[in-house]
C-alpha cells in the first residue's frame, strides 16, 4: 500500500494536548489519534472532518510546526519526525502550506515580491536580488503580473492575494503543499479560478497535495484520495470516488447527506447523527461516534475498531460495516 | 397575493459611494426569500436597511416600501425594526450574544423590552423559546454562558430571541457560515420549521446556492448593489433569465455533478468604480451595444423578473 517512492507517509502519528481542567488535574487531548496514511507523488489527499477532527492538528504536525506525541513522518523517503535545526530548514523548501484566509498569511507591511521570494531567501539562501528573476516568472504563472511584485496585500482582491499565497508555496518547487481550506473563503467564480489553477500547477509539477477542506463539492473534484475525520480519528479513507459513491462508515454517510446540493429537486438529509459532537476530552473509549451513531451497539461503546480494508484500497473503522 | 414585505429603489450611500442602486424585492407571506451574490454585492446592506442597523454614515432613500400594507421608512420605523415584527438571526451568533450575562437574561431582556413582560413571566416564556428551537434541556441553557456553549447551539438561543418579539419576518444573514455540515443541516431545517409554525416569512442571505435550494421558495440574484434576477427557485435553477445569475448557477450545479469548475471572467465591481449601464456588462458573453449605453429594462418572463437587454428565455438560449 505505500512503498518507497510515497511523498508522505504517515505511521500511528498521534499528538496529546494536555489540557488543564482544574487547578491540580489535567486530561489528555488526543487531538491526532493513530492516524496513517500516505501520498504519491502528483496526487492529491483529501481530509475531511467538523471543527475540531483535528485536520489543522494533523497539518501543523506534519510541517513540524509542532511535535508529535508518537508515530511517525516521512517525506520523501526522510524521516522527519525529529529532525531538528539546519536539517529541518532546508527540508522546509519541500514542504509548504497555502492557508484559509489569503490576507491574514500575507504581512501587511510586505510587499508581494517579498513574501513570494522570502521561502528562496530562507530554505535556499539566495539574495532578494537573484530572487527578482524568479519571483517575476512564478508570478506569472499564477496568473498575476510582474508588476504585483511591487503591490502590497491590501491592495489585492481576494483572489488575487490566494494566487500570492500559491506562489510562496510553489517558489522552491515543493513535493508537498499542505492546502488548508485554500478556497473557502472565496466567491464560486474566483473559487472555480483558483482550483483550475491548483490543478495544472500539480500536473505541471507532480505535487502531492494535501487538501483540508469542509466543503465536499470541491473535495468531490480535486481529490483522488480521501480520509475522513471524527474527533482525531481517521473513520475512513479510501480512493475518493468509491468512498463518495459507497461511503461506509455512518459519520461519512452522515456529512455526505447533510451537505446540500445546488439542486432544489435534491433532498437534504438534515438530521442524521444524534445529539451535539462532544468535545474529544469526553469520548468513548471505543468508537469515537459512540454516542452520535444511529446504529451503534455494546461493542461500540468499549471496544476501538481499527480500520479494515473492505475493497481495494477503501478501509473503514466501524464494527457495523466491516 | 400581496407582499409582505415590498421595497422599491432602495438606495444606500457611504461617505459618496453608491453601495445600493435601487433594490427592488419582495417577500411574500409564509415564504422564504433567498438573497445571494458574490461579496460585496449588497445582501447585509440590504438587510441593514431594512433592520435599522445602517452604519451612522449611511444614507437612505426609497421609492416605495411596505411592511403588510402599511408604509415602512426603514431606518426610522425603529419599533418594527428593532426585533418587534421583524426578527434578526446574525450570522456570527456567538458574538452577537453578550459574553459576560447568562443566556437566560439576555431573552428574558429582550421579551421585557420588547413585549412588556413581567420577570416572572419573561422567564416561563423564554423557557418556551428555548423548547421551541429545539433544546432538550431548556434549564441548562438558561443558566450558561454564551462561551459554554457550542457554535450551533449559540445559533438556536439567537434563533429563540429573534422569535421573542413574535415577529412577520425573520431575516438571516449567513446564519449558518462558519458552522459545521451536519450542524449547518440541522439549524437550516430549524429555521424553516419556526418560520412556518410562527406563521412568519422568512429571508435567508447566503452565498451558499445549495443552502438556497435546500431551504428557499424564491431566491433574489444581486450583483453590484442591485437585485437583478429574482424567481421561484426551481424557475431561477431550471433556466435563470438573466446571464449572471445563470452562470452562477450553472458553474455551481456543474461542479457539483463533477464537472470542470468554470469561471466568470473579470472580477465584481466595488462601490464607486465607474459602471456601463448594466453593471454586468463588461463580463457577459450576451453583452451588446446597448448593454453599455442604455439602461437594462426590467422584463417579467414565467414568473422571473430580471433587468436585462438580451434575457436567456428558452429560445434565446437554444439558438
Ligand atoms: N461600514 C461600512 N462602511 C463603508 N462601506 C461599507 C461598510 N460596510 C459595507 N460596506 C461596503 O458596502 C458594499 C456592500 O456590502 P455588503 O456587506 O452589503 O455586501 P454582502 O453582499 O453582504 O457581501 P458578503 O458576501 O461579503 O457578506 C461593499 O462594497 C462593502 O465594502
Ligand atoms: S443587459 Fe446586456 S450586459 Fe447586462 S446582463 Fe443583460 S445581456 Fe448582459
Ligand atoms: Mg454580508
Amino acid at each position: 500500500m505505500t512503498g518507497p517512492s510515497d511523498t508522505l507517509v504517515l505511521r500511528d502519528l498521534t499528538k496529546i494536548f494536555r489540557i488543564k481542567t482544574g487547578s491540580f488535574r489535567h486530561a489528555d487531548l488526543r487531538a491526532v489519534d493513530d492516524v496513517s496514511v500516505s501520498i504519491t507523488p502528483g496526487r492529491t489527499l483529501a481530509v475531511v472532518g467538523e471543527s475540531g477532527s483535528g485536520k489543522t492538528t494533523l497539518a501543523r504536525l506534519i510541517l513540524r510546526l509542532i511535535d508529535p506525541t508518537g508515530g511517525s513522518i516521512r517525506l520523501e523517503g526522510t524521516d522527519i519526525t525529529r529532525m531538528k535545526g539546519a536539517a529541518l530548514e532546508d527540508m522546509r523548501g519541500r514542504m509548504q502550506i497555502v492557508f484559509q484566509d489569503p490576507y491574514d498569511s500575507l504581512s501587511p507591511w510586505q510587499t508581494v515580491g517579498r513574501t513570494v521570494a522570502e521561502p528562496l531567501i530562507l530554505h535556499e539562501n539566495m539574495s532578494m536580488q537573484d530572487a527578482t528573476e524568479p519571483v517575476a516568472r512564478m508570478l506569472e504563472r499564477v496568473g498575476l503580473s510582474p508588476e504585483h511584485a511591487r503591490r502590497y496585500p491590501h491592495e489585492l482582491s481576494g483572489g488575487q492575494a490566494q494566487r500570492v499565497g500559491i506562489a510562496r508555496a510553489m517558489i522552491t518547487n515543493p513535493a508537498l503543499v499542505v492546502l488548508d481550506e485554500p478556497t473557502s473563503s472565496l466567491d464560486m467564480s474566483v473559487q472555480s479560478q483558483i482550483l483550475l489553477l491548483l490543478q495544472s500547477l500539480q500536473e505541471e509539477r507532480n505535487i502531492s497535495y494535501l487538501f483540508i477542506s469542509h466543503d465536499l463539492t470541491v473535495v468531490r473534484y480535486i481529490a483522488h484520495d480521501l480520509a475522513v475525520m471524527y474527533l482525531g480519528k481517521v473513520v475512513e479513507s479510501g480512493p475518493a470516488a468509491e468512498v463518495f459513491a459507497s461511503p461506509r462508515h455512518p459519520y461519512t454517510e452522515a456529512l455526505l447527506k447533510a451537505a446540500p446540493r445546488p439542486d432544489p429537486h435534491y433532498k437534504t438529509d438534515h438530521v442524521h447523527l444524534l445529539g451535539e459532537q462532544p468535545s474529544a476530552l469526553d469520548r468513548a473509549p471505543g468508537c469515537p461516534l459512540y454516542g452520535r451513531c444511529p446504529i451503534a451497539e455494546d461493542v461500540c461503546a468499549d471496544t476501538p475498531q481499527e480500520l479494515v480494508e473492505i475493497e481495494a484500497g477503501h478501509r473503514v473503522a466501524c464494527w457495523k460495516r466491516t | 397575493m400581496s407582499a409582505l414585505l415590498e421595497l422599491h429603489g432602495l438606495e444606500v450611500e457611504i461617505e459618496g459611494l453608491p453601495i445600493l442602486r435601487g433594490v427592488d424585492l419582495e417577500v411574500r407571506p409564509g415564504e422564504i426569500l433567498g438573497v445571494v451574490g458574490e461579496t460585496g454585492a449588497g445582501k447585509s446592506m440590504t438587510a441593514r436597511s431594512i433592520l435599522d442597523l445602517l452604519p451612522a454614515k449611511a444614507s437612505l432613500s426609497f421609492d416605495t416600501c411596505t411592511f403588510a400594507g402599511e408604509d415602512f421608512i426603514p431606518a426610522r420605523a425603529r419599533q418594527l425594526a428593532r426585533g418587534h415584527r421583524i426578527g434578526f438571526v446574525p450570522q456570527r451568533p456567538r458574538g452577537s450574544l453578550n459574553p459576560v450575562f447568562r443566556v437566560g437574561k439576555q431573552i428574558v431582556d429582550t421579551l421585557r423590552r420588547l413585549r412588556g413582560m413581567a420577570r416572572r413571566e419573561a422567564k416561563e416564556e423564554a423557557l418556551n423559546l428555548l423548547r421551541s428551537v429545539r433544546i432538550t434541556d431548556p434549564e441548562r441553557v438558561y443558566r450558561s454562558y454564551p462561551h459554554e456553549l457550542s457554535g450551533g447551539m449559540c445559533q438556536r438561543v439567537c434563533i429563540a430571541i429573534a422569535l421573542a418579539g413574535e415577529p412577520e419576518l425573520i431575516i438571516a444573514d449567513e446564519p449558518t457560515t462558519g458552522l459545521d455540515v451536519t450542524i449547518q443541516a440541522e439549524i437550516l431545517k430549524l429555521l424553516g420549521e419556526v418560520i412556518a409554525e410562527h406563521n412568519a416569512a422568512g429571508m435567508l442571505i447566503t452565498h451558499d446556492l445549495g443552502v438556497v435550494a435546500d431551504v428557499c421558495d424564491r431566491v433574489a440574484v444581486m450583483y453590484a448593489g442591485r437585485v437583478i434576477n429574482l424567481g421561484t427557485t426551481l424557475e431561477i435553477y431550471r433556466e435563470a433569465l438573466h446571464p449572471y445569475a445563470n452562470q452562477l448557477v450553472s458553474i455551481a450545479s456543474s461542479l457539483d455533478s463533477g464537472g470542470t469548475p468554470r469561471e466568470i471572467p473579470g472580477r465584481v465591481p466595488n462601490p464607486g468604480d465607474e459602471l456601463a449601464a448594466c453593471a454586468f456588462a463588461p463580463r457577459c458573453f450576451r453583452a451588446e451595444d446597448d448593454c453599455f449605453g442604455e439602461e437594462p429594462p426590467l422584463i417579467h418572463i414565467e414568473g422571473q423578473m430580471a433587468f436585462c437587454h438580451h434575457p436567456l428565455t428558452s429560445e434565446a438560449a437554444s439558438v
